[in-house]
Parts: C-alpha cells; sequence; structure tokens
C-alpha cells in the first residue's frame, strides 16, 4: 500500500513538475496575501508585536484552502479520479498518495514564506530552525489531512469552491491555535522548551487521531 | 405525529409557563445577584447543546457504517437542535457576563470552543442545504470529525486563554438554586425532544414526497 | 395539527406575557423606606445595585430565549405542513391516475 500512495504521488508530482500550475499559483497568493499583511499592519516600519507566527499560519491556511480545492478540480475535470477509484487500489493508498502531494506543495510555499515573514515583520523566526520546521511540519500535515479529506468529498458537491473552507476552518481550529502558539513560543526572546513541546505533542496527537479517522472515512465516504 | 407527542407538548409548554415562578422562588446568588437568575435558562440549553452535538456524531457514525437513512435524518435533525440550543446558549451567556464579568463576551476555553462546535454545526447545515447529491454522507464525515475535535479544540483553547465558572459550581448547589435547575433542566430536555421528533418528521416527509414523486414518474 | 400548535404556541404565548412579569416581581428589600433628608450626602462611587441595572439583563435574556424556541416552532410547522399538503396532493393524484 506504501509503494501504491508513493505511485500516486510520483504521478501528482510529475504532472505538477510539468505544468506548475498549482505550484506557482498558491506560492504567488501565499506571498501576495502575506504582503497584503505587510500593508495593512506595519506602520512606520514597526510591525505589531508577536504578529508575524498569526500572520505565517494564516497564509498556510489560506494558500493550503487554494491549493486543495485546486489539486481535486484538476482531477475532476480529467475524471482521473474516477479512474483512480475504479482501480483495484486500495482507498487510503489514493489517500495517503493526495495527503502527501500537498504536504510536499504546503512545503515548498512555507520554504519560501518564512524568510519573508522574517524580513517582514522583524521576526527571529530562523532562530530555532529544527523546532520550526517540526512545528510546521506537523500543522501542515493536521491540516492537509482533513483538508484532503474534506476536498476529495466535495469534488462531486455543489458549491464546492465555497463549502471546502465553510468546513474546513472550524476543525482546524485547535491546528491553527497550537501552530500559531508553538511558533510565537519559538519568537519570544527567551527559548520556552516546555511550552514549545507542548505545542508540538498537541499536533502530533491531532495528525495522528485524523490521519487515522480520515483514512477510515474515506473509504464509506468516496461514492460515485 | 405519534399519540404520546400532543400530550408531552402540553406538558413541556405547562412546564416552561410555570418555570418564571420556579425560578423568582430560588434563593439569590450572593455576589451576582438577580442577573444570576438567567443560569436557570442557559445552563440547561447548554447541556442541550452538548446533548444534541453528541447525538448528530452517533447518528453520523452509524449512518456512515449502515446506510440506514433514519440515522442520516436523525443527524440532520440533531444538528439543527445544536443550532438553535446553541444560539440560546451563546445569547443568554453574553447578558449574564455584562453584569457578572463587565464584559459581553471572554475569548476563553469554554467559550471559545462552544462557538467553534456551534460553526461547525452551522457548517453541517449549510452542507445539507447547498451541498446537493451525496451531502449525507459528507455531512456525516464532518459531523463525525466535529465530534472527535472536541477535545482537542477544548485542551488548545484552555492552555492558549483561561473566568468561566468550573463545573464544580452544580453539584455543590444547594437545593434552594438546585431544584429550579433540575426544573428547567427536565423542561429543556422535554422540549429538545419534541423539537427533534418534529423535525426528524419533517425529513421523513420529505423523503415519503421524493418517492411519491418518483412512483409518478414511473406511471407515466 | 397544526391549527392546535398554533393555538397552543399563542395560548403558552399570552400565558407567559402575562405570566412573566407577575412571577418575577423582586420584592422589596424591608426597612429601606426613604426617610425625610435633611442633607445631601454626597458618594463617589454609586452603591452596587444601582451601578448596572440587572434586570432589563435579564428579561432580555428570557424574552431571547422564547422569541427563539417560537420562531422555530413557528418555522417548523410552516415547513411540515407544506411537505404534508404536497404529500396529500400527490398522493391523492397517484390514487386516481391507477384507478382505470
Amino acid at each position: 500500500m506504501i509503494r501504491l500512495a508513493w505511485l500516486i504521488l510520483r504521478k501528482d508530482l510529475t504532472v505538477e513538475v510539468r505544468s506548475g500550475e498549482i505550484a506557482y499559483t498558491t506560492l504567488f497568493f501565499a506571498v501576495t496575501c502575506v504582503l497584503v499583511f505587510a500593508f495593512a499592519l506595519v506602520r512606520e516600519g514597526r510591525p505589531p508585536e508577536d504578529g508575524a507566527a498569526g500572520i505565517l499560519w494564516i497564509a498556510i491556511a489560506f494558500a493550503g484552502n487554494l491549493a486543495l480545492g485546486r489539486a481535486f478540480e484538476r482531477e475532476r475535470q480529467a475524471e482521473t479520479l474516477r479512474a483512480l477509484l475504479l482501480a483495484p487500489t486500495p482507498r487510503p493508498a489514493v489517500y495517503l498518495g493526495k495527503l502527501l502531494g500537498i504536504v510536499v506543495l504546503l512545503a515548498g510555499t512555507e520554504a519560501i514564506l518564512v524568510p519573508l515573514i522574517a524580513l517582514l515583520f522583524q521576526a527571529q523566526l530562523l532562530a530555532h530552525p529544527f523546532w520550526l520546521s517540526a512545528i510546521l511540519a506537523a500543522g501542515t500535515i493536521g491540516f492537509a489531512a482533513v483538508g484532503t479529506l474534506f476536498a476529495a468529498m466535495l469534488v462531486r458537491a455543489r458549491s464546492r469552491d465555497v463549502l471546502l473552507p465553510v468546513l474546513l476552518y472550524p476543525i482546524t481550529v485547535p491546528v491553527i491555535i497550537a501552530g500559531v502558539r508553538g511558533t510565537a513560543a519559538l519568537l519570544q526572546p527567551q527559548f520556552e522548551g516546555d511550552i514549545v513541546r507542548f505545542w508540538f505533542a498537541l499536533l502530533i496527537a491531532f495528525d495522528a487521531v485524523f490521519v487515522t479517522l480520515s483514512l477510515w472515512t474515506f473509504e464509506s465516504v468516496m461514492t460515485d | 405525529m405519534p399519540k404520546w407527542f400532543l400530550r408531552a407538548a402540553v406538558v413541556c409548554a405547562v412546564m416552561f409557563v410555570l418555570s418564571p415562578f420556579v425560578i423568582a422562588n430560588a434563593d439569590y446568588e450572593s455576589t451576582m445577584g438577580l442577573v444570576q437568575k438567567i443560569f436557570y435558562y442557559h445552563m440547561p440549553s447548554a447541556w442541550m447543546f452538548l446533548v444534541a452535538g453528541i447525538v448528530c456524531g452517533v447518528a453520523s457514525v452509524r449512518f456512515l457504517i449502515s446506510g440506514d437513512p433514519r440515522h442520516d435524518r436523525t443527524a440532520w435533525a440533531a444538528a439543527e437542535m445544536a443550532v438553535i440550543f446553541g444560539v440560546v446558549t451563546l445569547v443568554t451567556g453574553p447578558l449574564w457576563a455584562r453584569r457578572a464579568w463587565g464584559t459581553y463576551w471572554v475569548w476563553d476555553a469554554r467559550t471559545t470552543s462552544s462557538l467553534v462546535q456551534w460553526m461547525v454545526a452551522w457548517a453541517y447545515l449549510i452542507l445539507r442545504r447547498y451541498g446537493g447529491p451525496g451531502s449525507d454522507k459528507l455531512a456525516a464525515g464532518l459531523a463525525l470529525f466535529g465530534v472527535a475535535n472536541v477535545g482537542f479544540i477544548y485542551i488548545s483553547v484552555n492552555y492558549w486563554r483561561t473566568i468561566h465558572p468550573a463545573t464544580t459550581v452544580v453539584p455543590k448547589l444547594p437545593f434552594t438554586m438546585g431544584f429550579p435547575l433540575w426544573y428547567c433542566v427536565a423542561s429543556f430536555t422535554l422540549l429538545f425532544v419534541l423539537l427533534l421528533k418534529m423535525r426528524i418528521r419533517l425529513e421523513e416527509q420529505r423523503a415519503t414526497l421524493d418517492s411519491l414523486y418518483l412512483s409518478l414518474d414511473e406511471q407515466h | 395539527m397544526s391549527l392546535s400548535m398554533r393555538t397552543l404556541a399563542a395560548v403558552v404565548l399570552t400565558v407567559f406575557c402575562v405570566s412573566v412579569p407577575l412571577g418575577a416581581q423582586v420584592p422589596q428589600p424591608s426597612g429601606q423606606a426613604p426617610k425625610n433628608q435633611g442633607e445631601y450626602v454626597p458618594i463617589e462611587q454609586l452603591p452596587p445595585q444601582d451601578q448596572l441595572p440587572a434586570a432589563p439583563l435579564l428579561i432580555a435574556a428570557y424574552s431571547f430565549v422564547l422569541i427563539v424556541f417560537f420562531a422555530y416552532v413557528l418555522s417548523l410547522s410552516r415547513r411540515l405542513t407544506s411537505v404534508q399538503r404536497d404529500v396529500d396532493r400527490l398522493g391523492a393524484t397517484l390514487k386516481q391516475s391507477s384507478k382505470p
């Protein structure tokens, strides 16, 4: 099953590398989002205190929402999702493959966003790179886990573009809170390891529960 | 509607009509005075909001496992109950808070997680209304995630913010305040059951209507 | 069913509107009959019971609860009657067309 998930991931990445459609549009949108925040909130060269953590996660949430919508829209238009489901692949493998694709895409976006936000908002985001990567990874996986499931479920629904954020954001509130709090703790002048570890542990627990739940739900919900 | 419904509805109406008298005879609370009496309606509706969420979650899981449309109808009705009782809770709470805490709203663990859960219930209704065909299973998935999320939301918000009365208040109530509370809990529970039954009946009738339309199509 | 539900709702509303002011009357605390004042005594702050009247908040809360449930029952019964009417109409049409 892991091999099948890896095949699906490679397929998505190959298509993406050739066209670059989702990667470039998502990246551009995320950067524009951060710039809008900078124009709105940075006054006379002074950024708001503790603003960087929140803005980073808002940009990830918005960009993730866009990427999820586009990824499954492409599947829908090419009818490849139906082909995937008809093929004798176990459903969890399809889910895992799509999930990994979204995570890779968001990871690429975050790699650009973190230095940009550190620069615009004068925040020492790169002070603890290991913990920052850990929190970003755990949070992105949690967000993408729920998002992949909902986006796949909504592929055949009406008003799917509007419904995805309506469904996704209330459910991912704990991920956003934990991500922002964890990142903000990293930005403090005194490094508070306990707080960072607590939020990281919460994110890992969320990931474990919701990836498992999504794997189970994906089977019953992907009707055709 | 079944025979017991009208009789239960009359009982429920009478209980609610009598409730202001029962509440007026309760003792005042020493620090909050008159405004604390909102508690007797705020607390039971908060509990019914919680119960509605649990009913929706359980019915959604059963629907996902068995595919039986009756569970789907129960889940939809329970989600609507959650929105209604949630609105009551989220409005009576701030009105009480204005006097007791000096401000309408604080972002503490209980209030924020209630607000988020209420938004999930509202998202459920939006999905059922605008999702088109197949939205029954989608909504069941959403409800399942919403219920599974309760713990995470509570923990994350708890460690993010901390003013709401502790859960130890209710067991320690003296009789003069305990009796009106449990009386109101009984009234609200009865109201919840009645409204849920009515709402499920609406879905059953809609399903009957759909099957009638289908038979009409088949005839022609 | 809807007519009796509406009648019931109207009766409940009327009784509630009459009973809430009667039942919620706060008993006057004893021993506070105003005395003839010889002079005014200034104080810095209002005494606690005068700071923010609680009664409007209490009444607003109870009225809101009443309005929400009343509006919901009304909306639900309206939806039910319209669907019931359609079911009856369709049932009659089906019976008609299946007769001959």
